[in-house]
């Protein structure tokens, strides 16, 4: 940031009359005032709802019932069953997509002579409509005439179709799967910018000094990546925390709760059980753990700026 | 250079000549690497062939177990149900039929080009919402110091992670009391106010980045400071500015939470109407294969554009590419 008083001098001659110090937000103004309406309001009206009781389609019969809806949340064992599933989500979607990315940003970085081809291809599932991906991994996982059930069949690993989307123990994994399959090229895509960012000169000097593959990975490669490692790593968390059409397309959550995360509970809370108020509640629970993934976010952002 | 390097081997390398090493080693590696490639990428690329096979299929032959790898009776039937849907839902199929005598009778019923059409609607005035809005924004933001400036722009960062499922109850309840609901015009402003965020980030970079002196120049040439907003330095940013549209656009063509919920099904956008298709028309895939392909193709020819500022976009500039 180095403009000299002289220079920022030169934006001034719009209006004369109105006050220096107003004049700066007014083109502030506009976006913040759409932000604010309709994503910042949205989260206070989310904290007021949740200590009502309150029916979607009577929202003027609202009843004030305190924490209720939040001692809900710790006694149903309904809701816990879908916060441990979110956690499953997360850990397993974010990490699976994180080391097959890696991979994947690194071959790409191979000067090979399909690479760039490859790099653009690869983008594909993580463009492609949310709906379309997901209804592509549900016809393929999907009952009578799924292809992946017959691959497995063909591996050996099963000996006859079995029902994946419609099981209670299965349903959980397939939209992972699929949610791997659309994360995992973004994080390929970064890993690949970073590598290409990365001074050669660094690798000949090590080369020089005599450091071995690993150590030239270990104290080069990763340090210099670090902090895009550190904002793929938390998008991916955001990503699969607050999927919904992954899961909607494909299973509903169901059956049961047994492939809901809470993203799909709070919309099966409000639109069809019609209870404001526990998905309000639920909204909370997701909105603080995306403000900690923001704060880290914001926070190596920061970094990656003062380092530049 | 190379004749003053003392190990050959090095030199080797610095040129990637691996490629060509006739060494065992160069080969093993190299056939390593490709395997590896085809193994992973099998798993990227193999649900889009699944996608483009199963289009190409007839009806019956999508119903085969087990399924066919690829199309025995290459087949437009999925296109051709889409189309003709269309065109039965769109009113026109006694003007098909006084023009070329031909009779359109879809057994399905997917208004594409409506969907098509709503979609199109609302990521063309979300994208040129969050442009305009966005630009001026990020343009006083980069150029000038203010009293919560570096609030502002942590709050913008942090929205970006919200949307979506963490706030589609208040936004329904907000949209109801607005009177806005069933709307189009709703939708723009939540995804304008989803990708303005984005785009001022975005554009911010890009003005931190812009030299003083092309500033300084037109100053002196006597240009107002709107003068050279609009002359100088928006021709200079035009890719950066195609890529913040298209972001703006691609959120609003994709987003399927707010127009599930604040939308009824006679005013859908692309991603709910492809829903309610699939989940009620499951046995043809055929015809859900084809219109995704359909509704995919927007999609497709933007990527090809804005691969470039991909990355960048991505992370609202943290990464250059």
């Amino acid at each position: 940031m180095s403009y000299s008083k002289q220079a920022r001098g030169s934006f001034e001659s719009v209006s004369e009359r109105i006050p220096e110090g107003v004049k700066v937000y007014l083109p502030v103004l506009p976006v913040t005032a759409l932000v604010g309406l309709f994503i910042l309001y949205p989260i206070a009206q989310a904290i007021y709802s949740s200590f009502f009781n309150k029916d979607l389609l009577a929202p003027s019969e609202a009843e004030f019932v305190g924490l209720a809806n939040y001692a809900e949340i710790w006694s149903n064992p309904t809701i816990h069953q879908v916060l441990w599933n979110t956690l499953i989500w997360v850990v397993v979607g974010s990490s699976a997509a994180i080391v097959l990315g890696f991979l994947m940003g690194w071959l790409l970085h191979e000067k090979l002579p399909y690479t760039s081809v490859a790099s653009a291809i690869v983008l594909i599932p993580w463009v492609l409509p949310r709906v379309v991906g997901a209804s592509i991994w549900q016809f393929m996982f999907g009952g009578s005439q799924g292809i992946i059930n017959e691959l497995l069949v063909q591996l050996g690993v099963i000996d006859e179709y079995i029902v994946m989307l419609g099981s209670t123990e299965l349903s959980l994994w397939p939209p992972i799967i699929g949610m791997i399959w659309r994360l995992a090229p973004l994080f390929a895509l970064l890993t690949l910018t970073s590598l290409q960012g990365i001074d050669e000169h660094l690798y000949e000097a090590a080369r020089m000094d005599g450091a071995t593959p690993w150590e030239q990975f270990r104290f080069i490669t990763i340090p210099m990546m670090r902090y895009n490692l550190a904002i793929g790593f938390l998008l991916m968390l955001i990503y699969n925390i607050r999927n919904f059409s992954m899961i909607w397309v494909m299973t509903k959550g169901g059956p049961g709760v047994s492939s809901s995360t809470l993203p799909v509970m709070i919309y099966r809370t409000a639109f069809v059980d019609f209870d404001v108020g526990l998905a309000s509640a639920l909204s909370l629970i997701l909105f603080v753990v995306l403000l900690v993934f923001s704060y880290y976010y914001i926070q190596v952002y920061d970094q990656v700026r003062g380092d530049v | 250079m190379a004749a003053q390097d003392p190990d050959p081997a090095a030199e080797f390398r610095r040129n990637e000549s691996w490629l060509f090493d006739t060494t065992a080693g160069a080969y093993v590696r190299k056939t390593a690497v490709s395997l590896l490639t085809l193994v992973v990428f099998a798993f990227v690329l193999f649900p889009l062939y699944w996608m483009v096979v199963t289009a190409f299929k007839t009806t019956a032959e999508i119903q085969q177990i087990p399924p066919t790898v690829y199309p025995n009776d290459f087949s437009l039937e999925g296109f051709r149900l889409v189309v003709e849907s269309s065109i039965q839902a769109g009113g026109y199929t006694s003007l098909f039929a006084n023009l070329f005598g031909w009779q359109a009778s879809s057994a399905i019923d997917i208004d594409i080009l409506s969907l098509v059409l709503n979609s199109l609607k609302v990521a063309v005035g979300a994208g040129a919402i969050a442009l305009v809005l966005g630009t001026a924004a990020s343009y006083v933001l980069s150029r000038r110091d203010f009293v919560g400036k570096n609030a502002l722009m942590s709050i913008f960062l942090a929205s970006l992670m919200f949307p979506g499922t963490a706030i589609m109850v208040p936004e329904w309840e907000l949209v109801s009391a607005l009177g806005l609901f069933n709307t189009h015009l709703v939708l723009i402003f939540i995804y304008g106010a989803m990708t303005a965020p984005f785009v001022v980030w975005l554009m911010k970079g890009f003005f931190d980045d812009f030299p003083d002196s092309i500033i300084e120049a037109s100053r002196i040439d006597q240009c107002s400071s709107i003068e050279t907003f609009w002359y100088v330095i928006v021709p200079m940013a035009r890719n950066s500015l195609i890529a913040s549209f298209i972001f703006a656009f691609l959120l609003a063509w994709n987003e399927l939470v707010f127009a599930l919920t604040l939308l009824d099904n006679s005013r859908y956008t692309v991603p709910p109407g492809l829903l309610t298709f699939v989940q009620g028309f499951n046995t043809q895939w055929n015809v859900v294969a084809a219109a995704s392909i359909i509704i995919s193709l927007p999609v497709l020819l933007g990527l090809a554009y804005i691969q470039r500022y991909f990355v960048q976009g991505l992370t609202g500039g943290a990464i250059k590419g």
